[in-house]
């Protein structure tokens, strides 16, 4: 979708320019060399954005993110979590329409996680952007997304379910769990998910 | 359990009892001084060296050709092996060449630049250029082609084009690999220095090494091979700090 990889057969369309997509990868990919500050800046300067300007903006979001006096340092001297929000910072700082996240919470610790997911909620919500979130956790589909599409083995993956999920908005992620929409749609999307793993063993 | 504090303490002391225990053996007369002069021979060379002052021209022709050689050994290795890994042509004409280069031992080339560039500093300087360029072309060709595929990917979806991906991806990259072979470059560097002096020269740390060896005086060249040591050793924590220094984000 952001022209990573060509594919084989078939287009993809989207009216959005590449500058208004963001990606946030598993692993944050942060410039070792670059402080988290000119991580930041990076992201803007390589958008148009005049540098001065770039490292007003890059601060603010820093702040924004909780990394207030955090961006003189270099990624190795932060922690996973606080990496994670510089990359976090670098995607939402160029203020794009649609955020690509690919399991990007896979990597943290479960307290740094729920605090990582809070914040990127609230600032997804207030920004009033897309997420297109991959993930192989059921409980951070539901509790992040609006429609959740269940997508059968690769490759040639194709959608075999779709789940609308009513938890209304503004969300709290770790509240979103007590929804009575929450449960059964656990259920239903763990059966589906099971039948396609055993119909799967069955054929091999 | 050994305090690691105390570490250099306990080297020291360990230098100096082994530097008593020869100097002891020397007075003593169980070493034979034209093999083995005693310690105090040797600083007195080495004094001698310095106090007649004659030292010098010899010390500037060895640091020039080392630092020469070592200068345009980085600038040229640095441009052919991110040439190499950016244009596969380029890879292919020059990979075998290198590799050749890089498996026999290049110092075995001396002779031959002596032959071409004559007895003066710029035999020395291309003996040092040759073994820097080979090790630091490698370093960053290898280096290129193991870029961290995640850092290019991220440039690029910032909308980051091929000048972009140079500057911020591959430049630093390169500027790191370097830096971290700096001190075996140095090392490089030197040893063209002094052995290109060894085979023919009028002037370096490595003709006054041949000029010991070939008038028996062995305290003068265990002063020789302490000063080269100590020079080395200086560079070497030049280099280290400059490392530390421009790769303070590892």
């Amino acid at each position: 979708m952001i022209g990573l990889q060509q594919p084989l057969s078939g287009t993809v369309e989207t009216t959005l320019g590449q500058a208004e997509i963001g990606l946030l990868f598993q692993d944050d990919a942060l410039l070792p060399w670059k402080t988290a500050r000119d991580n930041v800046v990076l992201g803007l300067t390589l958008n148009g954005m005049e540098r001065g300007k770039a490292l007003v903006e890059a601060d603010t979001w820093l702040d924004r993110l909780g990394l207030a006096g955090f961006g003189d340092r270099f990624p190795r001297h932060l922690s996973g979590g606080q990496r994670k929000r510089v990359a976090l910072a670098q995607v939402l700082a160029r203020r794009p329409k649609l955020i690509l996240m690919d399991e990007p919470f896979a990597s943290l610790d479960a307290i740094v996680r729920s605090r990582v997911i809070r914040d990127v909620v609230a600032l997804v919500e207030q920004g009033g952007i897309s997420v297109l979130l991959v993930t192989h956790d059921l409980e951070e589909a539901l509790t992040l997304s609006d429609d959740v599409y269940l997508l059968s083995q690769g490759p040639r993956a194709r959608i075999t379910q779709h789940y609308h999920v009513p938890i209304p908005r503004p969300r709290d992620p770790v509240h979103s769990r007590t929804h009575p929409a929450f449960a059964p749609l656990h259920e239903q999307l763990w059966a589906d998910l099971s039948r396609a793993v055993d119909h799967r063993a069955e054929a091999a | 359990m050994l305090d690691p504090r105390y570490a250099w303490l306990r080297r020291l002391i360990a230098l100096g009892l082994v530097l008593a225990l020869w100097e002891g053996a020397g007075r003593a007369g169980w070493l034979n001084p034209l093999f083995a002069p005693s310690p105090s021979k040797v600083w007195v060379a080495l004094v001698d060296l310095f106090a007649d002052g004659r030292i010098w021209p010899h010390l500037e022709a060895t640091f020039s050709a080392a630092l020469g050689g070592l200068a345009l050994g980085i600038v040229v290795g640095v441009l052919l092996g991110v040439a190499a890994a950016l244009i596969p042509l380029v890879a292919e004409l020059l990979e075998p060449v290198m590799s050749v280069l890089n498996a026999i031992p290049r110092v075995i080339l001396a002779p031959l630049f002596v032959i071409w560039l004559g007895i003066g500093i710029a035999s020395k300087i291309a003996l040092s250029f040759i073994l820097v360029a080979v090790l630091i072309f490698f370093t960053v060709f290898a280096g290129i082609r193991q870029v961290d595929r995640k850092l290019v990917e991220r440039v690029v979806t910032l909308g980051g084009g091929r000048l972009a991906l140079v500057r911020h991806v591959y430049l630093p990259s390169v500027a790191a690999w370097v830096l971290g072979n700096l001190k075996v470059a140095v090392g490089f560097a030197f040893t063209g220095a002094c052995v290109g002096e060894f085979v023919a020269a009028t002037h370096g740390l490595g003709y006054l090494l041949s000029f010991a060896q070939s008038t028996y005086n062995a305290a003068l060249m265990f002063a020789l091979i302490l000063l080269i040591l100590v020079v080395v050793m200086l560079i070497f924590a030049i280099a280290g700090r400059l490392e530390r220094r421009l790769l303070r984000w590892n």
